[in-house]
């Protein structure tokens, strides 16, 4: 269970206070899959960052007891100047792994993403699509309860994107995830409930086509 | 996942970017072990050629030492001071990842800075035992712990510039203009007992000059304590530290997703 409690989020901008969520008290029920919809600049992406703890609401708080994984963005959660394999390195590290479970993820992610060379250069010399496959394949090495993963499914190649989607089915029978996603074909395969960002506001859908349709509609 | 306690993760994740600074500053094609001892080197062959012309090879105590002795506790200053300013920035991909908090970054920096000190004295006394020079410690116990009051100093300087830095750019300009000047203040290659009465003055503001003085006291015979306030080094030591892990705590949150 994941919920927040009056939690109000703005950004300071020039042209004042630009609200994200205005005071919500929201409960996202456990053991389902999530789908966050939401205009460009709804606040979806925050909302993900706020629930992996690396932005906080400015007032309020999110309670819950489950683990997140970092939030798989677009943006990058890597040191460009970091090659590949000791990102994963650092990332296994901070999370406890001994030296033996570090080279096993090494291995994992490497086969998984299939960079070749380029898991031993330098983050900065990826393309997004490579990035997201790394970071991707990383997230699929821990245990966590939920996975934060934000539109990377809908980059890369053709089929690295049905490869991604059917580890992430199979990962999805021990965790669960919180999906942003515009693909309305991955949404409604991957989760089963959905949550719409509209207008500082999150509105709750027990079925994930009714928030769809939602979307749809303040779309028109 | 298993849960561990706080005190774990942190461990850990100042392991790791301990682990990833050391790697940045000696990965190969940045002559990282070339520079830790050439620099100190240059130094210290520059003002030991200078003392030697203007004023001769006497001296009551062996001089090159004196300021090798200096040089490592400025240098371990400076560039404490120097890098903290920018290890919030440098990290900043990795608090992505929640565990990771930009103090950490500069708590590793710290430790790769007093790990690369170590280093340079080790090969210093290598090199002092092989050409001869006298290197025996009035009171060794004592200098070791004056380098470990130096770094508590230096980490509150470095905080403090670090987390005001991040919000004000204009600081960490200051900054850098007042480090500049600073290696021909603060009592590194002359002891303050042989400067007049009005330049001793003056140079008694500066923090390091009292740092620097007190190691040279506690390492040569000859030397004492005489101009060190050890109550102004409290002071030095004590409210930058705690403005600075007051701010940090109130600022953490907006350094995070800065």
């Amino acid at each position: 269970m994941i919920e927040l409690r009056n939690v109000t989020k703005y950004f300071r901008t020039t042209k004042g206070k630009k609200y994200i969520l205005k005071n919500s008290t929201f409960t996202i029920p456990s053991d389902h899959n999530v789908g966050i919809l939401g205009r460009n600049g709804a606040g979806k992406s925050t909302l993900m960052r706020m629930l992996g703890k690396i932005e906080f609401p400015n007032k309020g708080e999110i309670v819950s007891d489950k683990s997140f994984s970092w939030p798989m963005g677009l943006g990058g959660g890597f040191q460009g100047n970091m090659t590949g394999r000791s990102n994963v390195k650092f990332v296994c590290r901070i999370y406890g792994k001994s030296s033996k479970e570090i080279e096993e993820s090494i291995a994992f992610v490497k086969k998984f993403s299939e960079l070749g060379d380029y898991f031993e250069m330098p983050i900065k010399t990826y393309s997004s699509g490579m990035k997201s496959r790394l970071t991707f394949g990383l997230s699929l090495a821990f245990d966590f309860d939920y996975l934060l993963i934000d539109e990377t499914l809908s980059v890369g190649d053709a089929r690295f994107r049905k490869k991604s989607k059917e580890a992430l089915m199979k990962k999805i029978e021990t965790c669960n995830v919180l999906l942003v996603s515009h693909d309305m074909g991955t949404l409604r395969t991957i989760c089963d409930v959905g949550i719409v960002s509209h207008e500082a506001k999150l509105h709750y859908f027990d079925d994930i086509n009714d928030a769809i349709k939602m979307y749809d509609d303040i779309n028109i | 996942m298993v849960s561990r306690t706080s005190w774990q993760v942190q461990k850990s994740v100042i392991y790791a970017l301990f682990l990833r600074e050391m790697n940045v500053r000696f990965s190969a094609g940045k002559m990282g072990y070339f520079w830790i001892i050439f620099e100190p080197l240059l130094q210290i062959t520059i003002f030991v050629s200078v003392k030697v012309m203007l004023f001769g090879a006497n001296s009551q105590f062996d001089f090159p030492v004196f300021i090798t002795l200096g040089f490592i506790a400025f240098n371990l200053f400076r560039h404490t001071v120097d890098r903290s300013m920018t290890a919030f920035s440098a990290n900043k991909g990795l608090y992505a990842y929640k565990q990771v908090k930009p103090i950490d970054a500069l708590v590793s920096r710290v430790l790769a800075e007093i790990l690369v000190s170590t280093i340079i004295v080790s090969i210093f006394i290598v090199v002092g035992f092989y050409f001869g020079f006298d290197m025996n410690a009035e009171n060794l116990g004592l200098v070791i712990l004056s380098f470990w009051w130096l770094i508590i100093f230096t980490f509150g300087i470095g905080l403090l510039v670090a987390v005001v830095g991040i919000f004000f750019d204009s600081f960490k300009k200051i900054t850098k203009l007042i480090l500049s000047p600073m290696m021909f203040i603060s009592a590194i290659f002359y002891s303050m007992q042989d400067l007049p009465q009005s330049a001793r003055e003056l140079l008694w503001y500066n923090p390091l000059a009292h740092f620097i003085e007190l190691i040279h006291a506690n390492y040569f015979y000859t030397l004492d304590d005489g101009f060190v306030d050890y109550n102004y080094m409290v002071l030095w030591t004590m409210i930058p530290l705690f403005i600075a892990l007051w701010l940090y705590r109130k600022l953490e949150k907006g350094i995070i997703s800065k």
